[in-house]
C-alpha cells in the first residue's frame, strides 16, 4: 500500500529529477554523460490478445499443461518455437519476452480501455475526469526528457475510414488530460519533421511566439507584485517554447539525414493507402522521431476495434471490421481466426522492422536497439470482451535493458493467487529500473486486496 | 511565565553562525566512490547516503544534492559493492561547535537550554545567521523540546549548523509556519507575547525573503490556509468598519470557462430532449473539433476556483495545439456561415469565388466526364481511353469454408458515402437481364476508365461478390432511389461549358483515365485563378483592420485598443505575406489565444479611488465577475447592455442583474459530463449551474467516481450504480436549493433523498403503476404455464401495456424472438417485486434491453442503475417503491450520511473516520488541522481481528499522535455506522479469507446480493463534537445522525458554510478586512429565512466583490 511518506520520496524524485546535478541525474534517469537515453515503444492492439495464441507449439507435455492451468512457470526461448504469428522474431529470440500472468482488472475492460490500460485505473468510459493520473508513457519520458517529450501515433478509424489530422490520444500527460495524437501518417510527419519540411511555418511559429513574448512584457512592466508574476511566467513559458523550437531547429541537420521517405499516397489522410501501407509508414516515422532524437518515447496505437482493415494479406479485397473478427465473423471465405494471426503477423513485421532500422543506427559501443524496449500489448487485455484477468506483454529489448527477463517465456501466478503481478507491478518494474523508485505506480487490483494478497511494488524476478 | 528580552544572557545576543553544505565523518568516507554506469560509458563521485538490497534502491550524495536511483542502472562492481555491504543508511553528522561559541557557557537560566553555536563554516561562502533576539527566543521557548534527545516533530535547533541552504530554508518556514498559526509554543507552554511573536516573525520573513524562499506568503493564498484567518473575529463584529477590498488581479480562466469560450468561438450550441422538449445545452463539450482542456482545477474538496493560480508551461504548450485546431474549425466555419466571420469571407473572398467555381467544374466533370467526352470526342473517344486491365485475377480460387460464419453486411460494408457511390454506378450501367457477375464487370469498368484507385476498385468488387444479395435488400430498406438519387444531368452555363470544353481539348491524352483528365483541368484553372489573385494585390488594410475588430471581439470578446489595432494589423499583414490569406488568418487565430487574456480574468478596477484606497470594477470586469460567478459564460445580452449603457455602476445595479440571472430558469446546463457519459444518465439542471457546483464542490461527493470499488464487496454492479448516485445526489440538492429555505440545516438534516428516480414524480408514479397493473392482471393467472395461444387471450389488455418483447401483432416466436419467454421473464421479476404485500414497485427493466423501458431519464433515455437502492440498504426484492421523491429513508440524516458523501470520504475498501473528521473540522467547524508531519507513516495498521475503529484507536491514540487527532477521530467515528459504500450496519465485516464464512455467487440478478459473509464485530459509533462554540451543542455524540443534527444547528457551522462560499464566489481567502462582508452574508441568510440565494445576493455585492485595490508594490 502507498503510505503518504512513499508519495512524498516519489515524488520528491519525481520533481527532483529535472533538477539534480548533471551527472547525478544522468545517471538517476539511466543515461550516460555522453546523453545516451532509453527509449521505448509502446504499441497498442486491439481485440485482445488470447492466451492460446502465446502459447509456444513446443511446449512439453507438463508445460503445456500448466499454461493451460494458468500455473507459474518459465522457459527459455532458445529451446522452443514461437508461435506461427511471431516467426519473424525467430531471429531475435534472444531479445524477446513473452511475459504472460499479467492482469489489468484495475483498467477498463470490455471492448475498449482508453487511457486506462497505460494508467492502471478506471478510464470512466474515457471520460476526463476519469484519468487518475499520467501514464507510463509519459512517466518513462519524464526520466528520458526530449523536444517532443513524448509522441504519440495511432492508426483508428470509424470502421469505413480512417481518422486523419492530429485527434484525441489515448495516453495522458497528467491526470483529467488527454493527449493529442498523430492519426495519419502524413499529419504526423508534417508535424515531427516541420522543423526540415517547413521551416516557413516554423518562421512563422517564432515570429508569432517573439510578438507574443513582447506584448506580454510590455504587459507586465506596468503591474508589479504576486500579479507581474502570473504574467512573468506567460513569459517565461513563451520562452521555453521559443527554447524548444531551438533545440528543434539546432537538430534539425540530424533530422534531414533521416527524414523517412513517405509515399505520396498518404497525401491528405492517404484515404486509398491501405491499412498495411499506413502501418509500414507509421513505422517509418515512429523509428525516425527516435532516431533523429525528437523523442525517447513512442506510443502507438497500432489498430483500434474501428480501425478499418484494408488490403490484408490474404483479403486484400476486403475491408474488414476488427470488432467483427473479434464476434468470429470471417471475410472472403477466410475465417476470423485465420484473419486475427494474419493482422499479428502484420503488426510483428513491424516490430522486426523497428529493431532492423534500430540496429542499423551506431549508438555508444553497439547500435540504438541496445537502449531500446518495444512493448507489444492488448489495450483490452486478453479477448474481444475482456474481463482483464489476463493482459499479456511481448517485449523486444536490447542488450543493455535494465531488466532481466529476455529470451524467456515466462507466466507469472494467475490473477487473484499468491504471487500474482498486475499491470500496476509491470509499470512499476519499469519505473523503478530506469530511476523512479515509486513504491507502487496505479491502482491496486480489489480481487487481491479483498483476499489481502501483497501487490504492491515491482516484479522482482525481473529485476537485475 | 515570559521572561523580558533583557533577561537573556549576552552569550545569546551573539550572532550565530550556521553552516550549509554536508560534512563528511571519518565513517562516511567509506561509502564516498567512484560510480560507474551499467554499460561503463560515464562515472561520477559520490557518497552513499542509504541502500535497500531488498529493493536495489540507493541514494547517493553529490555534491551537496542527493539522488535516489536503483542499482540496476550502475556496473556490476558497484552493485557487488553494494550487496557487500548489505542494508546501509550513513549516519547523521554531528555538528562541531565553533572556538567562540566554546568558549561562552550555555544559557541555564531559564531552561538550562540552548540554541547550540557554530563549530566551523564548513562551506565557504554559505553562511546563515539568525538574528540576536531571535536567537534569544528561541532559547527560551523552543530549545528544550527541539534538541537532540527530544527533537519533537523531527525538528532540532541545537544542530542549524549542520543544515545545507535547503535545511535552513526548510527549518525557517516550518518555524514560520507554526508560529504564525499559533502552534507553537504548544498550548501547555509558555507563550510569546505580541512583540515577541512579531519579532520572530518579522526576523523568519526577512530571512527567508532574503533567500526568495518564503513559502507562507503563498500558502495562505490557498484554499487549505483559508480558516487561519480567525473565525471569531471575523464574525464578531470588531473589524466589520475595515473596508474590504479584493486586490487587483488576474484571476485565470477554469476548465469550465475555458470550454464555454471554445463552444462560444466555435458555434458550438449543443441541444437535448429534456422532458420532452428541445433545450439549448450548456457545458455539452462534444465537439467536432478536438481540443484538450488545459485549465484543469485541481480534485480536492471545497473550493477548487482560487484567482492565485497561473498558467505554466504546460498550458501554454497545449494552447498552441488549441490555437490550430480552433483555428482550422473556425474557417471551416467560415465557409458555411457567412455572417459567422464576415472579414474572412471579404478577405477570402476572391479565394473563395475561384474555390466555388472550382468546385463547380469539378462536380460537373467527375458526375459526367463520360458523357462529355462522347460530346467532345465523338466515336473517336474510345480509342483515347486507356486498355481496361480487370482487378480480379480470374486464376484466383479462394478455397471458401462454408462453415465460416460470414461477417455481417453493415461490417463489410465499405462505409455510407461509397455505398451511395456504387449505387449510382449501378444505375448508370445497369441493364435489363445482367447478371450479378455482368453488372459487377460493368462496374468494375466504368471505375477503371475512371481511374479509381485500384484497391478500391477490388475492394468494392469483392464487396459486391459477397454481399449482392444483401445490398439489395439494403437499397430498398434504405430507400436510395429516393435519398440518394442518382445526379441528373444539366450543363453549366455556356461560358464555363466552353472553357471545360477547351481545357479537356488542350490537355487530354491517350490513355488518360477521367480522373487524370480533371486533375490536369484543376490543375491549370487553379493555376490561373491563383495568378488573378497575385495580380489584384494584397487585401486592403482596411479589410485587415475590420478582419482585427472582428477576431478580437470572437476571440477576446473586447475590441483592440488603437494600438493593439495598428500592431496586429501589422502581424496579420506579415503573415499574409509569409503563410498566405487563409493560412495567415489561422496564424492570427492562433496568437490571440496565446495571449495572456484569453487565459485569465481581468479585474483591477477603474476610475477614481475612493477615500480608502479602492476603485470600482469597470462595468466591463464587473459584467463578465457577475456573470461567471454564477455561470461559466462570458455575459449575457442584458449584462453586456447594462455594461455599456451605464447601468453596472451601483451597488443596487449589481444587485439587479444577480437577483435576475438567479431567478432565470430558461437555460440548461450539462452538471457533469463525466456522470452524464457514465450509463447515459441525464446531469442536467436549470438552476445557475455554479450555485449547485458550489455545494458539488464543498460535499465533494463527486469525487467518488474516481474511487475504485469492489462489485463483489458491493454485492452487485457498482459501476452501473455510481453514476446514478452521483445525479441522484445533484437532484437532492437542486430541490434543497428550489425550495431555498433553511437551506444549509436541510442539507444537513434531511431525511427525504432520491433513490433510483428520474425526478419527475408524475412519469415515475406512472412508471410503477403500470408494473402494478400488469403484475395484478396476471397474478392469479397461471401465468408460468402460459403458452403463445394463452397470450393471444389477453391481447387487448398486453396492446394497452406494452410489454418489452411482447408484440400482439406478432406472437409467434422467431429466430432470437421468443415474446413468451420474455413475457415470462418479465412477470418473474415483476413479481419479486410485489409478491410481499408491496403497494408499488421500482420501475427497472426485467432484463437486459437498450433503449428506454419501464422508466427513463429526463432526457428520454433508459433509466438505469436500480443497484443504488443497495446503497441505503434497501432490496430490491422487497422495496416499497416511493414514485414521489424526495423521500424518506431509514438511518439517514443529510448529506453527511448520503451513501455518495460516505464514499468519497472513505477508500477502496474501508472506511474513513480520519478523513471524514477532517472534512467536518474544516469545512464545518471552521477549524484547522496542520500537515501530516512528513515523518509520519499514516496508515492504519492492518488487523482482521478487529474494527476499524479499534484500529485506529491503537494507531492515532499514541501521544505524539493525539493531538492532531483528538480534533478528527471523534468526529469521524459516529459514521462507522456506515460502511465504505456509505450502507447503514451495526455489526463491521472483518473481510479476511481467514474470517470468510460463506462464499456468495459473482454475478446473479440485480436483486441478488453477492457479498461473501464473513465474521463481523459490533460497530461504536459513539463521537464526541467539540467546536461548534455552543455548549448545548458540543459533547458526546452517540452516532452520525445525533452528529448531523447538533452541526445543523449550530451557529458556527453556518457562518463556515458561508466563509466557504465567499471563497467560492471571490476566488480568494478572506481577510480581516472581509468581516463586514461575511456578517451581512450570514445576516442576509438569518433575515430570509435560510435562504442561500440571498447569501449569494449579499456576497456579490459586497465591497469584498465589487472594490479592487491595487497591489503594486
Amino acid at each position: 500500500m502507498n503510505t503518504r511518506r512513499d508519495f512524498l520520496k516519489t515524488s520528491a524524485l519525481g520533481a527532483g529529477a529535472l533538477t539534480l546535478g548533471s551527472p547525478l541525474r544522468g545517471i538517476a534517469a539511466g543515461t550516460s554523460s555522453t546523453g545516451t537515453p532509453k527509449r521505448f515503444i509502446f504499441i497498442r492492439k486491439s481485440n485482445g490478445l488470447r492466451p492460446a495464441e502465446l502459447a509456444l507449439p513446443t511446449f512439453s507435455s507438463q508445460e503445456a499443461a500448466k499454461n493451460s492451468k494458468k500455473e507459474a512457470f518459465e522457459v527459455d526461448l532458445d529451446k522452443h518455437e514461437l508461435p506461427v504469428w511471431m516467426q519473424s522474431l525467430e531471429q531475435y529470440k534472444s531479445n524477446l519476452t513473452m511475459l504472460h500472468g499479467l492482469s489489468a482488472k484495475m483498467s477498463e475492460n470490455g471492448h475498449w480501455s482508453y487511457s486506462s490500460v497505460m494508467g492502471a485505473f478506471k478510464s470512466g468510459r474515457n471520460s476526463l475526469s476519469g484519468i487518475k493520473r499520467a501514464t507510463i508513457d509519459f512517466e518513462m519520458a519524464k526520466l528520458f526528457p526530449s523536444p517532443f517529450g513524448h509522441v504519440e501515433l495511432s492508426l483508428t478509424g470509424s470502421y469505413s475510414s480512417f481518422r486523419t489530422g492530429i485527434v484525441s490520444g489515448y495516453s495522458a500527460p497528467a491526470a483529467h488530460q488527454r493527449n493529442y495524437c498523430y492519426a495519419d501518417p502524413q499529419t504526423a510527419y508534417n508535424e515531427l519533421f516541420k522543423s526540415v519540411i517547413n521551416p516557413g511555418a516554423v518562421d512563422s511559429d517564432n515570429a508569432m511566439l517573439k510578438f507574443l513574448q513582447n506584448e506580454e512584457s510590455f504587459k507586465a512592466e506596468v503591474i508589479g507584485g504576486y500579479e507581474k508574476l502570473k504574467l512573468s511566467n506567460h513569459i517565461s513559458s513563451i520562452e521555453s517554447i521559443r527554447g524548444r523550437n531551438q533545440k528543434l531547429e539546432a537538430i534539425s541537420e540530424n533530422i534531414a539525414k533521416h527524414l523517412p521517405e513517405l509515399s505520396p499516397i498518404h497525401a491528405d489522410g492517404g484515404p486509398n493507402a491501405s491499412t498495411p501501407e499506413k502501418q509500414k509508414a507509421m513505422t517509418d516515422i515512429l523509428v525516425a522521431a527516435l532516431i533523429t532524437g525528437l523523442t525517447n518515447v513512442v506510443t502507438y496505437t497500432i489498430d483500434e476495434l474501428s480501425t478499418p482493415i484494408k488490403g490484408l494479406p490474404g483479403n486484400e479485397g476486403d475491408q474488414i471490421s476488427i470488432h467483427e473478427l473479434g464476434h468470429n465473423g470471417g471475410y472472403s471465405g477466410v475465417g476470423a481466426d485465420k484473419i486475427r494471426e494474419n493482422i499479428r503477423i502484420g503488426h510483428m513485421e513491424q516490430v522486426v522492422t523497428i529493431i532492423e532500422k534500430l540496429k542499423q543506427v551506431p549508438e555508444g559501443s553497439g547500435t540504438m536497439f541496445d537502449n531500446t524496449m518495444i512493448m507489444y500489448f492488448p489495450e483490452n487485455a486478453e479477448t474481444h470482451h475482456s474481463h482483464g484477468t489476463e493482459a499479456p506483454q511481448i517485449v523486444l529489448s536490447g542488450k543493455n535493458c535494465n531488466l532481466d527477463m529476455a529470451g524467456r517465456y515466462i507466466r507469472l501466478p494467475y490473477h487473484a493467487t499468491e504471487g500474482h503481478k498486475t499491470i500496476g507491478n509491470w509499470y512499476t518494474t519499469l519505473l523503478n529500473t530506469h530511476g523512479n523508485p515509486i513504491e507502487h505506480y496505479g491502482d491496486f487490483d480489489l480481487d487481491m486486496a479483498r483476499k489481502k494478497l501483497d501487490q504492491a511494488g515491482a516484479i522482482k524476478q525481473l529485476m537485475i | 511565565m515570559t521572561p523580558p528580552l533583557s533577561q537573556l544572557t549576552a552569550l545569546h545576543a551573539a550572532v550565530i553562525y550556521l553552516i550549509a553544505g554536508i560534512m563528511l565523518s571519518s565513517a562516511s568516507q567509506v561509502q564516498a566512490r567512484t560510480w560507474t554506469s551499467a554499460d561503463g560509458a560515464q562515472s561520477f563521485e559520490g557518497e552513499l547516503e542509504a541502500y535497500d538490497p531488498g529493493s536495489g534502491i540507493l541514494s547517493v550524495t553529490i555534491d551537496g544534492k542527493t539522488g535516489t536511483f536503483n542499482h540496476a542502472i550502475l556496473s556490476v562492481a558497484d552493485i557487488n559493492y553494494l550487496k557487500s555491504l548489505g542494508e546501509f543508511k550513513r549516519e547523521k553528522q554531528r555538528p562541531k561547535p565553533v572556538a567562540k561559541a566554546e568558549a561562552s557557557a550555555p544559557s541555564t537560566e531559564s531552561n538550562g537550554s540552548s540554541v547550540k553555536p557554530v563549530t566551523a563554516n564548513k562551506a565557504p561562502g554559505r553562511s546563515f545567521k539568525v538574528h540576536e533576539q531571535a536567537a534569544q527566543l528561541i532559547d527560551y521557548y523552543c530549545i528544550d523540546c527541539h534538541e537532540d534527545g527530544t527533537e519533537k516533530g523531527n525538528m532540532r535547533f541545537d544542530n542549524l549548523e549542520s543544515h545545507s541552504r535547503d535545511g535552513w530554508v526548510d527549518t525557517l518556514n516550518k518555524m514560520q509556519e507554526q508560529i504564525h498559526f499559533g502552534n507553537m509554543p504548544p498550548e501547555d507552554e509558555d507563550q510569546f507575547t505580541e512583540e515577541e511573536r512579531s519579532q520572530m516573525l518579522a526576523w523568519l520573513s526577512q530571512e527567508l525573503e532574503s533567500l526568495n524562499a518564503n513559502k507562507l506568503e503563498e500558502k495562505l493564498r490557498t484554499p487549505a490556509y483559508g480558516n487561519y484567518v480567525n473565525h471569531k473575529d471575523l464574525f464578531s463584529g470588531e473589524y466589520k468598519d475595515l473596508k474590504p477590498f479584493t486586490p487587483g488581479r488576474r484571476w485565470l480562466i477554469s476548465e469550465f470557462i475555458f470550454d464555454a469560450k471554445i463552444n462560444g468561438m466555435l458555434d458550438h450550441y449543443p441541444r437535448q430532449n429534456i422532458d420532452g422538449k428541445q433545450q439549448e445545452v450548456l457545458g455539452d463539450n462534444n465537439r467536432k473539433v478536438n481540443i484538450t482542456n488545459p485549465f484543469l482545477l485541481p480534485t480536492h474538496s471545497g473550493v477548487r476556483d482560487y484567482a492565485n493560480t497561473g498558467l505554466n508551461g504546460g498550458h501554454l504548450l497545449t494552447m498552441i495545439t488549441n490555437g490550430k485546431e480552433t483555428a482550422n474549425h473556425m474557417m471551416y466555419l467560415v465557409g458555411r456561415n457567412h455572417r459567422y466571420l464576415p472579414s474572412v469571407n471579404e478577405i477570402l473572398k476572391r479565394e473563395d469565388e475561384h474555390k466555388a467555381i472550382l468546385d463547380s467544374r469539378e462536380k460537373f466533370l467527375k458526375n459526367f466526364i463520360d458523357r462529355e467526352l462522347v460530346d467532345i470526342y465523338g466515336d473517336k473517344n474510345e480509342s483515347m481511353l486507356p486498355a481496361f486491365v480487370s482487378v480480379v485475377d480470374p486464376n484466383e480460387q479462394k478455397a471458401k469454408d462454408k462453415d465460416i460464419k460470414i461477417a455481417a453486411f453493415h461490417s463489410a460494408a465499405p462505409g455510407q458515402d461509397e455505398l451511395a457511390d456504387i449505387f449510382h454506378t449501378m444505375k448508370k450501367v445497369e441493364e435489363s437481364g445482367d447478371s450479378d457477375a455482368q453488372l459487377i464487370a460493368k462496374c468494375e469498368r466504368a471505375w477503371f476508365y475512371y481511374g479509381l484507385n485500384e484497391r478500391k476498385i477490388a475492394s468494392r468488387v469483392t464487396f459486391l461478390q459477397n454481399y449482392m444479395e444483401d445490398w439489395r435488400k439494403n437499397i430498398i430498406q434504405h430507400k436510395y432511389e429516393e435519398r440518394q438519387k442518382p445526379p441528373v444531368y444539366k450543363q453549366l452555363d455556356t461560358g464555363e461549358m466552353k472553357t471545360i470544353e477547351e481545357t479537356i481539348l488542350a490537355q487530354r491524352e491517350k490513355g488518360d483515365r477521367y480522373i487524370d483528365i480533371i486533375g490536369k483541368c484543376m490543375a491549370v484553372w487553379s493555376a490561373e485563378f491563383k495568378q488573378e489573385r497575385v495580380e489584384a494585390g494584397d487585401a486592403p488594410r482596411e479589410q485587415v483592420e475590420t478582419l482585427i475588430e472582428e477576431m478580437f471581439v470572437k476571440v477576446l470578446e473586447r475590441s483592440p485598443t488603437s494600438e493593439e489595432a495598428e500592431q496586429y494589423v501589422d502581424l496579420t499583414e506579415s503573415y499574409f505575406d509569409s503563410l498566405g490569406n487563409r493560412e495567415g488568418i489561422k496564424k492570427l487565430i492562433q496568437t490571440l489565444m496565446l495571449r495572456s487574456d484569453f487565459a485569465y480574468r481581468h479585474e483591477f478596477g477603474e476610475g477614481q479611488e475612493d477615500a480608502f484606497g479602492r476603485k470600482m470594477l469597470s462595468p466591463r470586469d464587473a459584467s463578465y465577475a457577475i456573470s461567471y460567478a454564477l455561470t461559466d459564460s462570458s455575459p449575457d445580452k442584458e449584462l453586456q447592455e447594462a455594461a455599456q449603457s451605464g447601468r453596472l455602476n451601483t451597488r443596487e445595479d449589481y444587485q439587479r442583474e444577480v437577483v435576475r440571472l438567479l431567478e432565470k430558469r430558461d437555460q440548461y446546463y450539462v452538471i457533469d459530463e463525466a456522470v452524464q457519459r457514465l450509463e447515459n444518465t441525464a446531469s442536467i439542471t436549470n438552476q445557475p449551474i455554479r450555485k449547485l457546483r458550489f455545494f458539488r464542490e464543498f460535499f465533494g461527493y463527486p469525487q467518488l467516481l474516481a474511487i475504485f470499488k469492489d462489485n463483489k464487496r458491493f454485492g452487485g454492479d457498482y459501476d452501473q450504480s455510481k453514476a446514478r448516485l452521483v445525479t441522484e445526489t445533484d437532484r437532492l440538492i437542486e430541490h434543497i436549493l428550489q425550495n431555498d429555505k433553511d437551506v444549509f440545516t436541510e442539507l444537513l438534516t434531511t431525511e427525504d433523498f432520491y433513490v433510483y428516480h428520474s425526478g419527475d414524480n408524475e412519469a415515475m408514479t406512472a412508471s410503477s403503476e403500470r408494473i402494478r397493473t400488469i403484475y395484478e392482471y396476471f397474478k392469479d393467472l397461471d401465468w408460468e404455464n402460459f403458452e403463445i395461444e394463452d397470450l393471444r387471450k389477453h391481447k387487448e389488455f398486453l396492446a394497452k401495456v406494452e410489454m418489452r418483447g411482447v408484440n400482439v401483432k406478432d406472437l409467434e416466436p422467431k429466430g432470437r424472438r421468443n415474446p413468451i419467454r420474455e413475457f415470462k421473464r418479465a412477470m418473474e421479476s415483476f413479481t419479486i417485486r410485489l409478491d410481499e404485500g408491496e403497494t408499488a414497485a421500482a420501475p427497472y427493466v426485467s432484463f437486459p434491453a437498450h433503449g428506454p423501458y419501464n422508466a427513463s431519464t429526463r432526457t428520454g433515455l433508459q433509466l438505469r442503475g436500480p443497484q443504488v437502492a443497495k446503497f441505503f440498504n434497501i432490496k430490491l426484492d422487497n422495496w416499497n417503491y416511493p414514485s414521489v421523491q424526495p423521500a424518506k429513508m431509514e438511518h439517514r440524516k443529510g448529506m453527511l450520511t448520503h451513501p455518495a458523501w460516505l464514499i468519497a470520504h472513505a477508500k477502496n475498501t474501508e472506511t474513513d473516520p480520519i478523513h471524514r473528521g477532517k472534512w467536518i473540522q474544516e469545512k464545518l467547524l471552521a477549524g484547522t488541522i496542520p500537515d501530516v508531519p512528513i515523518t509520519v507513516d499514516a496508515v492504519v495498521p492492518e488487523d482482521h481481528t478487529k474494527t476499524m475503529r479499534q484500529r485506529l484507536d491503537d494507531k492515532t491514540k499514541q501521544p505524539e499522535c493525539w493531538g492532531c487527532h483528538v480534533k478528527m477521530n471523534p468526529l469521524g467515528l459516529p459514521f462507522e455506522m456506515y460502511d465504505d459504500f456509505g450502507r447503514f450496519r451495526t455489526e463491521e465485516t472483518l473481510e479476511h479469507p481467514d474470517n470468510l464464512i460463506e462464499e456468495r455467487p459473482s454475478k446473479a440478478a440485480p436483486h441478488v446480493d453477492l457479498r461473501d459473509i464473513y465474521k463481523t464485530l459490533p460497530v461504536n459509533p459513539k463521537g464526541k463534537l467539540v467546536g461548534t462554540g455552543d455548549p448545548a451543542l458540543d459533547g458526546d455524540v452517540k452516532h452520525a445522525i445525533d452528529l448531523a443534527e447538533r452541526l445543523g444547528k449550530s451557529d458556527k457551522v453556518r457562518q463556515s458554510i458561508i466563509r466557504y462560499a465567499f471563497r467560492y464566489f471571490m476566488g480568494r481567502n478572506e481577510f480581516l478586512s472581509d468581516s463586514a462582508t461575511l456578517i451581512d452574508a450570514d445576516r442576509a441568510y438569518l433575515e430570509t429565512g435560510g435562504s442561500f440565494d440571498a447569501v449569494i445576493v449579499s456576497l456579490l455585492t459586497s465591497d469584498s466583490f465589487i472594490y479592487r485595490k491595487s497591489n503594486n508594490p
